[in-house]
């Protein structure tokens, strides 16, 4: 049976998952990028392979994530879909009935509205990122606690204090007066998921029609006191999937298995055992001062991008749409 | 004396074209870069929008490179961009640059003329008889040249979707320009645009696509400057869509002329009395076209429209709240994106790619 690789490069996080022909989960893998994006696409490979029977063959593989076209250039991807797209994907096949989508992640937050099954209308946060991944995570570590304990002290909140949600930057010098005053961290903490969700709703939602049934996904769907805050805002009950935090793979999967791919570009799992590195250096040819970054594997230039006039580029990019 | 004037879209051929052809030096600005947007940062206060950012930093790369006189377009209330020209001159002497400054009136009247008598006074002295009398054949050479600009960029916007080989209508447009750029007398202007033409036309493209029909509005600068959109236009042709667009030099010009009655600016009319419906005063710069050409495109069939704004601009926040509403009611989707210094090329074109794609999932169920 033909199986297929999804892989999403988001800003955080690295998620892969493998899927065959009746959609079904093979092999998945969830890992932080360190900012290191190359080495967590190669560490994905090696533990991804390291899940699968010896003898699964990968017949196509798709990217997606804001780094999409560096994974894509570096597996050898068949194709590589934007984010919005591969999430809505995954959503309209898992839940035809689904309504709303809201997809919170490390840097992005995105509300997708769906009707019969087709994408209607979306919104990505542009010039913010308050109320993202990235703000729980630096909240969760100076507090000194892990980011899924966060979520469960949220849950233990009593009286959630107020907290102003709109800047990420403000809302840390709220936190801290709260908590010099002598609020309990529980409190505080509630608070936090309460504001950074009226944010989102107000910012990102704003003029959108929210029907339910809505999906909520993304890797803050993992956390507890989003959730319950998002439904309390709400009043209504949200559906979280089973593989919440690889949404955007696994679409990404769906639609390369779609596309179905005469022969795959996928360079394989022996990818993760050799040195991969980018290179850049700004061009001095010219005006545009292009910055350019080659991708070297095995010391070799093997993909080069960013050349407005494409005088270095060697191989043309994969697929893209 | 030398001359110069910002980047803006194709202006700056053809305002090098009426000093070349008047005999008057001047100084094209470097290509706006990344140093540019830094020099605008540095230099200007973090709220002003971008466009005055990008304007500010080609000055100063400009003066820095032996330019004396700034010639500007001035557009006046309500629009903050409007009073930039007077911002730009208290920082650039605040710099300590020594320069000159001539304002383009936004609409020709006594008042106007009378500032730029006083303006053109001292500069009179340094002009030699030849160049006066040249000046007018300069200005005809100059719209010539502008007219041309716009005629061969309409043409890219059509051939771009059904391209084969993506970018190629990119690259024959850039030699198309300056092919435009390096004419010097009416008739290699003509032979220029003829050859321009026939180079893009000649782009391999498959003519069985039924390409999207989007039209992009907002606020001239994001608008008119790919710098500033970061290609916004270029992209979505590139992704199958014809693009249109109502923000051209010649509209804003003709309008500045008082000449409404002209095709182009009928258009514009148009689209101010569709506004009207949503907005009872004209909030000024282009806020209520933007509205108004967002309905009328969608009584015309359009499949989408792109909305570009600088963040903060005042004008088109409110155009965008109101957009919403409009996309509810005429049924168009509407994008909005919101431009800022910050590298947000990516995530540019995943909106774009997603909006494509839902457009194209429209007209499937349609």
């Amino acid at each position: 049976m033909a199986n297929y690789l999804g892989i999403d490069v988001g800003s955080i996080t690295t998620k892969m998952i493998v899927i065959n022909e009746r959609d079904e989960v093979l092999a998945e893998v969830y890992l932080r990028n360190n900012g290191r994006p190359l080495e967590a696409i190669q560490q994905g490979l090696e533990s991804i392979s390291s899940r699968l029977d010896g003898e699964t063959s990968i017949d196509g593989a798709a990217t997606t994530g804001s780094a999409r076209h560096l994974a894509a250039y570096l597996v050898g991807a068949d194709l590589v879909k934007n984010e919005i797209t591969a999430h809505s994907i995954a959503v309209i096949d898992l839940f035809p009935e689904a309504k709303t989508v809201f997809e919170i992640g490390g840097q992005d937050s995105k509300v997708i509205v769906l009707r019969e099954g087709v994408v209607v209308d979306f919104a990505m946060n542009t010039v913010c990122a308050a109320g993202t991944g990235s703000f729980l995570d630096q909240q969760a570590a100076r507090l000194g606690i892990s980011i899924e304990e966060f979520g469960r002290l949220a849950l233990k909140a009593k009286q959630p204090v107020r907290v102003a949600g709109r800047c990420t930057v403000f809302a840390e010098t709220d936190m801290i007066h709260k908590q010099q005053i002598g609020h309990s961290i529980e409190d505080i903490v509630g608070g936090l998921c309460d504001s950074l969700v009226k944010n989102y709703l107000n910012n990102v939602c704003r003029g959108k029609e929210i029907l339910s049934p809505i999906v909520f996904q993304g890797g803050v769907a993992a956390n507890q006191g989003i959730r319950k805050a998002l439904e309390k805002e709400l009043e209504t009950p949200l559906i979280v999937p089973e593989h919440f935090g690889l949404m955007g793979a696994m679409g990404a999967a769906k639609l390369v298995k779609r596309a179905k791919p005469f022969r795959t570009l996928f360079k394989g799992f022996e990818l993760s055992r050799k040195s991969c590195s980018t290179r850049g250096f700004e061009c001095s040819e010219c005006e545009n001062q292009c910055e350019v970054v080659e991708l070297l594997v095995d010391r070799e230039v093997v993909a080069c991008w960013g050349d407005l006039c494409e005088k270095y580029r060697k191989s043309s990019g994969p697929m893209i749409g | 004396m030398k001359v110069t004037f910002p980047h803006l879209g194709t202006m700056h051929i053809f305002c090098k074209a009426i000093a070349e052809t008047s005999g008057i030096p001047y100084i094209v600005p470097p290509e706006t870069s990344r140093r540019t947007l830094t020099l605008g940062v540095q230099h200007s206060n973090e709220c002003i929008c971008l466009p005055f950012k990008m304007i500010l930093g080609n000055f100063i790369e400009a003066l820095q490179m032996g330019a004396d006189t700034i010639v500007m377009v001035g557009s006046g209330p309500p629009c903050r961009l409007g009073l930039y020209d007077l911002v730009q001159k208290v920082i650039l002497e605040d710099m300590g640059l020594r320069y000159r400054w001539l304002t383009i009136p936004p609409r020709l009247t006594w008042q106007a003329i009378w500032k730029n008598y006083e303006e053109t006074k001292e500069l009179k002295k340094e002009l030699s008889w030849k160049n006066i009398l040249l000046f007018p054949y300069g200005l005809r050479m100059g719209w010539k040249k502008m007219m041309a600009c716009e005629a061969l960029e309409k043409l890219a916007m059509k051939v771009r979707p059904r391209e084969v080989q993506k970018g190629e209508t990119q690259k024959r447009l850039k030699k198309a320009l300056s092919g435009v750029d390096e004419a010097r007398t009416l008739r290699t202007l003509n032979d220029a645009l003829q050859k321009g033409r026939t180079l893009l036309q000649e782009t391999g493209q498959d003519f069985s696509r039924v390409p999207l029909k989007i039209a992009i509005v907002g606020e001239l600068y994001t608008v008119m400057d790919p710098h500033i959109n970061r290609g916004v236009e270029q992209k979505l042709g590139e992704l199958g869509a014809e693009v249109t667009r109502t923000s051209w030099f010649s509209t804003h010009i003709l309008r500045s002329l008082r000449k409404n009655k002209a095709d182009q600016n009928s258009e514009r009319i148009r689209f101010f009395e569709a506004s009207k419906a949503y907005l009872g005063y004209d909030v000024g710069a282009e806020c209520n076209l933007s509205i108004g050409e967002a309905i009328v495109r969608s009584q015309e069939g359009y499949d989408g429209v792109v909305h570009l704004m600088p963040f903060a601009c005042m004008p088109e926040t409110t155009a965008s709240g109101i957009l919403t509403r409009v996309g509810k009611d005429w049924d168009i989707p509407i994008l909005t994106l919101i431009l800022d210094e910050q590298e947000i090329e990516g995530r540019i074109q995943t909106l774009l790619e997603a909006f494509i794609e839902m457009l194209q999932w429209k007209r499937k169920a349609a």
